[in-house]
């Protein structure tokens, strides 16, 4: 039925609207789980990308993967805290310090991104998608839980095959309430209170553990997750830039400034007295 | 014509990841150092021993933690503290915790250059009586050497020092060194895969070394 | 008689003596006087040196005065070529020893290596002492200012005020008369010129007659060693009265 609405509505040029294919996959009500891309013709395809893109044993490798990042999410009583970092490096090199890795899924979801950043651009643009088709098909916004275990069976059916992402998906929705879930390209996928990601999270880690309650003041929340970015910005070589803030709320997330890191941090240094380890003495 | 052969010898030095598992920590205040080493001795995937002490007393005021390849640490911390204490007898007087630091460094670094070198990571804590003033070194296993406020070798470092640089001041009293201490131990055992078995700690001040008394039973609460 | 036991150092006398050494000893008190006091906030160490002739060069180098370290000086009384290869020694000893530790030598520990390198040629073969005496001044964070005295023998000493070299007997006595503890550095520069004008030949002092250098701490808590310039020299003289008229007198 579908493929000959499509043979008759064919568009006058060649490249114009979607393909027979493409069509045909937007009018399923399950997104399909692979979409299909070419893949080298070969038998291990992640174990070639390996060869090429390890940065680590091949210095020369030809591909260098945009990797580093640290990022967090949090839910606490009011809410949820979502903080990244904004640092895009490929090997040594920064490639860019004004990356967004907070995706604005819609109104009340947020995504973040960890890993490769192509990777986790064009799959959360994808989940975007699937969200708002979700929302038309079935008039109420998607579950936080449903949104994250698109993208979880959607990264599993590329498994083996080299992505390389760690995500989480925060919303509030009136079903769920505050709802935090952890995805990475092994396929796994974790609802939590709290997840660092990326290789500075054990910085970030560090700092939040030691003064994470769920009671939490939505003003302490906001200022220790700026601090937790803070600290692994100041650790992690591959993190930095400027601090992304996002608090997700009953209504809505609401953004909380893109911040250079460097003032906040000589601001936190001189006012509150941390970081004694950074000094002017030579030694 | 005879050849001229030129040896080289390239050494392959690294440190194995099991040694990462061993967590030192060290941090100072006003007028101590406090040192902590984890308790577990491993090898491969058993732990030999669950109350290893891995530090050793150099003199009157400065402790030694070490971590890093097994044998070479024991065996490199006794030759120190044995130069040491000889310094202390010759010279009827103690080395200060510098003086101490620059002497480990260089045996560190003379034995990185001979055919079979120590692989062996440091803190050295120290409390100097003439200055007054506590002092931390951070030495690792190619001498490079760095005094700092605070410091740690292994998983400690991912985990610890930002915590760390939030919370130390350098004129912290002992009570809220052993805070900040607390909250180190308990993020390694909320986040670590592995058990360490806990921490032995100890504090250098104008009285000397003493162990501190510090119960890692409690289980840590998690997010 | 002797013969048989002062020919070789490494032999005692039947009286339980060695001769080379007292012979070195000998040698060294007709050398110019060389005195040391030590002050509250620093050391004076004063010498005297013989002008043996008006065509020497005399401002090139000190001769009884040098330094060792950064933390130490010492005046010498003896042979001057037997004090270079001691000083060399010392010198590389500090140097060492701030490799290995990072900081100053320990001023007694200086003293003993140089002490040691002495006493072995007391005893080992068929060598003849150094004919040298020293008088050291310095400076650790452990023990503060300090004041040594080492002659031939390899023994050494710490000492308040002491004097070696010509008429050290005299300089001795007038220095334990006139020396007051807890005196300032200024106050002990003052002595030692005094001391200095009586156990000289010559009543009248003048820079090139006498060295002068000084250990002490800045306002600002570094210690500073200052081997002190002919006008420096002669401002004290003259403070003291004791500065030789302008008419020179025949060499």
């Amino acid at each position: 039925m579908n493929s000959l609405v499509a043979q008759y509505s064919r568009p006058a040029f060649r490249n114009e609207g979607f393909s027979e294919r493409e069509q045909d996959e937007f009018s399923q009500i399950t997104p399909p789980l692979s979409l299909r891309f070419a893949m080298p013709p070969i038998a291990n395809p992640s174990s070639f990308l390996r060869a090429v893109t390890d940065d680590h044993s091949n210095p020369n490798c030809p591909i260098k993967l945009a990797h580093g990042t640290t990022t967090l999410a949090f839910r606490f009583q009011g809410g949820i805290i979502v903080a990244t970092d904004s640092r895009a490096s490929a090997g040594d090199w920064i490639a860019s310090q004004t990356v967004k890795k907070v995706i604005e899924i819609n109104n009340c979801l947020l995504g973040t991104m960890a890993g490769g950043a192509a990777d986790c651009q064009y799959w959360l643009a994808y989940l975007g998608m699937q969200c708002r088709l979700h929302e038309l098909r079935h008039k109420r916004r998607i579950s936080v839980a449903a949104a994250s275990k698109i993208l979880s069976n959607l990264v599993y059916s590329y498994k083996g095959m080299g992505l390389s992402m760690g995500t989480m998906c925060a919303g509030v929705t009136p079903q769920e309430g505050p709802a935090l879930y952890y995805i990475d390209s092994d396929g796994t996928r974790l609802a939590g209170n709290l997840f660092c990601v990326g290789s500075g999270q054990t910085f970030a880690y560090g700092v939040l553990d030691a003064e994470y309650h769920y009671d939490l003041s939505e003003e302490d929340a906001l200022e220790l997750g700026r601090r937790s970015i803070l600290a692994a910005t100041h650790r992690d070589a591959f993190s930095g830039g400027f601090i992304n803030l996002y608090h997700v709320k009953e209504d809505g997330w609401v953004k909380h400034g893109f911040n250079d890191t460097n003032p906040i941090f000589w601001k936190t240094k001189l006012e509150k007295g941390e970081f004694s380890n950074v000094t002017s003495e030579l030694v | 014509m005879p050849r001229i052969l030129l040896n080289l010898i390239v050494h392959h030095l690294h440190l194995s990841s099991a040694s990462k598992m061993e967590n030192l920590l060290g941090l100072t205040g006003k007028d101590f150092t406090i040192v902590a080493a984890s308790k577990a001795a491993m090898r491969g995937a058993t732990i030999l021993k669950a109350s290893d002490d891995k530090t050793r007393s150099l003199n009157k005021n400065t402790l030694m933690a070490f971590s890093g390849e097994a044998g070479d640490t024991v065996h490199f911390a006794e030759f120190v503290q044995a130069n040491i204490q000889l310094y202390s007898m010759r010279n009827d007087t103690e080395l200060g915790p510098p003086a101490v630091a620059s002497f480990v460094r260089g045996e560190l670094a003379r034995s990185l250059r001979s055919k079979k070198p120590y692989t062996v990571n440091l803190l050295l804590g120290g409390y100097d009586p003439i200055t007054k003033k506590p002092h931390l070194f951070w030495l690792d296993y190619l001498a490079s050497v760095a005094p700092l406020p605070y410091a740690a070798h292994g998983y400690a470092q991912y985990y610890c020092l930002s915590i760390l640089d939030k919370h130390h001041h350098p004129d912290i009293e002992l009570e809220q060194g052993l805070k900040i201490l607390r909250m180190c131990t308990d993020e390694l055992q909320r986040r670590l895969p592995i058990d360490f078995k806990g921490m032995l700690v100890k504090v250098i001040d104008k009285d000397g070394v003493r162990e501190i008394d510090w119960d890692s039973s409690k289980a840590v609460k998690s997010a | 008689m002797a013969r048989r036991y002062d020919s070789r150092t490494t032999i005692f006398s039947p009286e339980g003596r060695l001769y080379q050494v007292e012979y070195a000893l000998e040698a060294i008190s007709h050398a110019g006087t060389a005195i040391g006091i030590l002050a509250s906030d620093g050391i004076v160490l004063a010498a005297e040196r013989k002008v043996t002739s008006k065509l020497l060069e005399q401002d090139t180098s000190a001769e009884k005065l040098y330094t060792l370290n950064d933390n130490m000086i010492c005046a010498v009384a003896g042979m001057t070529a037997d004090a270079n290869i001691l000083i060399n020694y010392a010198r590389q000893a500090a140097q060492r020893y701030l490799l290995t530790y990072n900081e100053d030598i320990p001023c007694e520990q200086l003293v003993r290596r140089l002490c040691d390198l002495k006493q072995g040629y007391t005893q080992h073969g068929g060598l003849r002492p150094f004919g040298v005496s020293f008088i050291y001044a310095g400076y650790d964070p452990q023990r503060q200012f300090q004041l040594y005295q080492s002659n031939p023998s390899g023994n050494y000493g710490g000492w308040k005020a002491t004097s070696v070299g010509a008429n050290n007997a005299s300089a001795q006595s007038l220095l334990k008369q006139d020396y007051k503890e807890e005196c300032n550095l200024r106050e002990a520069c003052g002595l030692a010129v005094k001391v200095l004008s009586k156990t000289m030949d010559s009543t009248k002092l003048s820079s090139e007659k006498i060295e002068f250098a000084t250990v002490g701490k800045t306002k600002d808590g570094k210690i500073y060693h200052h081997l002190w310039g002919a006008d420096e020299i002669t401002v004290l003289l003259e403070e003291h009265g004791l500065a030789k008229k302008e008419d020179t007198e025949a060499g």
